[in-house]
């Protein structure tokens, strides 16, 4: 048995040493080869399988509706001349290390010029590395946790604002518009990067907002919430606020019925944004707060997409559902490298050299777009974030999604107290 | 106190819901000496099938619950053979041949219904969906009771069919030495058919109600799957008394920890049960299979 196993061994060894050596030559003519190709191309690494599944095919969906319109306009633009955009695509399988090995597979041999981040902060997080390795600028349109902007990462962008800027403001505006005015809180946190630094945002703000927090509790992504809101249940607060994911708001929302448990005001962050939220839930969904940066009667366009509600009709057309602003922000991020590469001038395929120099665009970005303006902070805690847009507070009324403030951008009356269950 | 008692019932309600999907685990580990991965898959195809019933047809998700076990019932009896054919092949390691089945199994139950039916959450509409009844302090979940009130129905029906009938007999004979059974005439083949078509049948009827009571999308199986193999360890793989009481045991002490020391401390609590009972009496906290 080990005689078999040395004698393969050697064999196999010669055979990939010949293999090498012969391949060896060719070297040159393959990096050719790419050298003389004419599109773009453009990784995404997301969650296409495991637990966040439906957050990952929306960011593909916002990346892809960006390649989509810019190649039907021939590609992007580079002194004069347009090149199209090839998509690569890598699954993270919701899990932070197999995301950082996608991205390490699409840089080295999908020899991709740009990324394309993930669904999760934490998988954003463990991506970081492997652009800083091989110096490969990634825009993300989707993570959210401030955490994912601390370490001030060199080659990392992000199109949406870190949630710590934008969960304490809504809550505040939540307990402006609050009438009689809400004085108690309680918060709870699913126990993940993204979720968990939800949670603190909130109970940060509550305290900015003169909220007394009566309870914050961290949660287990797997776990049964009966206990939890039973407890909070017990101490009756105004307010609710959530961090989480889709499956954990969708679950606090049913426990808190079979517990026949209602608060004045239930607000969660990302989700609610999400018709899926609505349609799981039906008309238990009313009422709901949510907070987004981005809505289609925002005022904003640019030359690829038009207005924000023109973006949100070819989103529609395309998926049969309305966006929400993480796929939005996904689609802006097509248009700030597109941006950055017509003012960068190099053509494809990008050098080494070429994708720093992009690196440097990026971070130079300026413009307005249909999501907004988008500017990238140079120091600080958010280091490399767009904190440009304004959170919108925004309530579930009759399965729809409308903004209810702050008063300049409500479309509706805040809905509070929110009435007991039916 | 009042609270004391709102938790209690809480722990002991989520135990029973555990116990659900845990039942048809055991006893297709006590005859087939197989852990099935697939559980949660089991579980998920029972949850959509109540959604679709549900909202497709506008029927009530408990009308899903006979539909369930019939169809993924007899589903399973169509796979029972193959996984009785890996268990028992002459290939080195038998067991893990099945272990791998039956996950690849559980791939293929995932990715078939990522494919077919979407990435979405869902719930399953039932009538007692969100209805609660007030007995004085404490706030009682019907649909949990409904699915406490069903883990114990099923677990006495297995204990009424295993000891009352001479099929049971058959089955209880074969989880303790299939080689003698055979020499008494059981066609142990025909029988491992027919109790894992039971067992996914049960485990199909349980993912209905983990539908209604929480929500249902292809990435949850693995959860489940979890849970199952918990309890089972805790019981005693193969004890179907044992889920019972395994489950409602984790069930108290989860609600508990939750409520009196902090919910991210719940699954440590689990696994620390998990790791003192494995310690202590490795055959399970009831000692004994089937």
């Amino acid at each position: 048995m080990f005689t078999n196993s040395k004698r393969f061994s050697r064999r196999r060894f010669l055979g990939v040493s010949a293999g090498a050596f012969a391949a060896g030559p060719l070297g040159p003519f393959v990096r050719a080869a790419r050298a003389q190709v004419t599109t773009f191309k453009a990784g995404v690494i997301t969650s296409l399988s495991g637990e966040n599944i439906l957050g990952g095919n929306l960011t593909k969906r916002g990346y892809d509706l960006w390649a989509e319109a810019i190649n039907a306009k021939g590609g992007v633009e580079v002194a004069g001349e347009r090149f199209k955009v090839d998509m690569f695509y890598g699954d993270d399988q919701s899990n932070p290390a197999t995301g950082a090995d996608a991205a390490e597979r699409l840089i080295v041999q999908n020899e991709v010029d740009v990324l394309f981040g993930p669904y999760t902060s934490g998988s954003t997080i463990a991506v970081q590395p492997i652009c800083q390795k091989y110096q490969v600028p990634m825009i993300s349109g989707s993570a959210e946790s401030p955490n994912v902007w601390k370490a001030k990462p060199e080659f990392n962008f992000g199109i949406i604002p870190a949630v710590d800027t934008t969960a304490g403001k809504s809550l505040a505006v939540l307990a402006k518009l609050s009438n009689p005015m809400a004085k108690t809180i309680a918060v709870i946190g699913v126990n993940e990067p993204f979720s968990k630094e939800t949670g603190e945002g909130f109970r940060d703000g509550a305290k900015e907002a003169g909220l007394e927090v009566v309870a914050y509790e961290l949660v287990p992504a797997s776990g049964d919430l009966t206990p939890v809101i039973s407890k909070i249940a017990a101490l009756n607060p105004d307010i609710v606020a959530v961090g989480g994911h889709e499956e954990p708001l969708i679950n606090v929302v049913k426990t808190s019925k079979s517990l026949n448990f209602r608060p004045k005001a239930l607000i969660m962050h990302y989700g609610v944004t999400d018709p899926a939220f609505a349609q799981a839930l039906t008309a238990d969904a009313d009422g709901t707060c949510g907070v987004s940066v981005w809505l289609p009667s925002v005022p904003y366009k640019d030359d690829l997409f038009g207005t924000a509600k023109e973006f949100a009709e070819m989103a529609q057309k395309k998926s049969g559902h309305e966006p929400d602003y993480t796929e939005a922000a996904c689609a802006a991020s097509g248009l700030v490298f597109g941006d950055a590469v017509k003012r960068l001038g190099k053509k494809p395929a990008l050098t080494p050299e070429d994708r720093v120099a992009l690196k440097d665009a990026i971070a130079a970005t300026d413009i307005q777009t249909f999501y907004g303006p988008i500017k990238f902070e140079k120091e600080g805690i958010h280091y490399h974030d767009n904190v440009q847009p304004v959170p919108v507070l925004i309530q579930i009324q009759g399965g729809k999604t409308v903004a209810v403030g702050p008063k300049e951008a409500a479309a509706a009356d805040l809905t509070y107290p929110l009435p007991a269950w039916k | 106190m009042d609270l004391f008692l709102q938790t209690l019932l809480n722990g002991l309600l989520i135990g029973g819901v555990i116990a659900t999907f845990t039942i048809g685990f055991q006893l297709a580990f006590g005859v087939l000496h197989v852990i099935d991965f697939a559980v949660g898959g089991w579980v998920v195809l029972g949850g959509y099938l109540g959604y679709y019933m549900g909202v497709g047809l506008g029927v009530d998700g408990f009308l899903a619950i006979p539909v369930a076990f019939v169809l993924f019932g007899a589903i399973g009896y169509l796979i029972g053979p193959i996984l009785y054919n890996v268990r028992n092949s002459r290939t080195a390691r038998p067991e893990l041949m099945a272990l791998a089945l039956t996950f690849g199994l559980f791939t293929l139950l995932r990715g078939g219904m990522l494919t077919a039916w979407g990435f979405n959450t869902h719930s399953v509409p039932t009538v007692l969906s969100g209805e609660s009844l007030a007995v004085g302090p404490v706030t009682v979940p019907l649909i949990r009771v409904a699915a406490a009130v069903f883990a114990i129905a099923i677990a006495g029906g297995l204990f009424l069919f295993l000891y009352r009938t001479r099929y049971g007999l058959a089955i209880r004979a074969t989880a303790e030495n299939r080689q003698n059974a055979a020499l008494m005439g059981v066609n142990i083949r025909r029988l491992s058919a027919t109790v894992y078509g039971l067992y996914a049948g049960i485990t199909a009827m349980a993912g209905v109600l983990m539908g209604a009571i929480f929500s249902v999308n292809p990435e949850v199986g693995l959860r489940y799957t979890l849970f199952a193999f918990f309890v089972a360890v805790l019981a005693g793989l193969g004890s179907v008394g044992g889920a019972l009481v395994a489950a409602l045991l984790l069930g108290v002490i989860e609600a508990f920890v939750a409520t009196y020391i902090g919910s991210s401390y719940s699954l440590l609590a689990i696994f620390g049960t998990l790791f003192l009972v494995l310690l202590v009496s490795p055959h399970g906290i009831l000692r004994h299979g089937l």
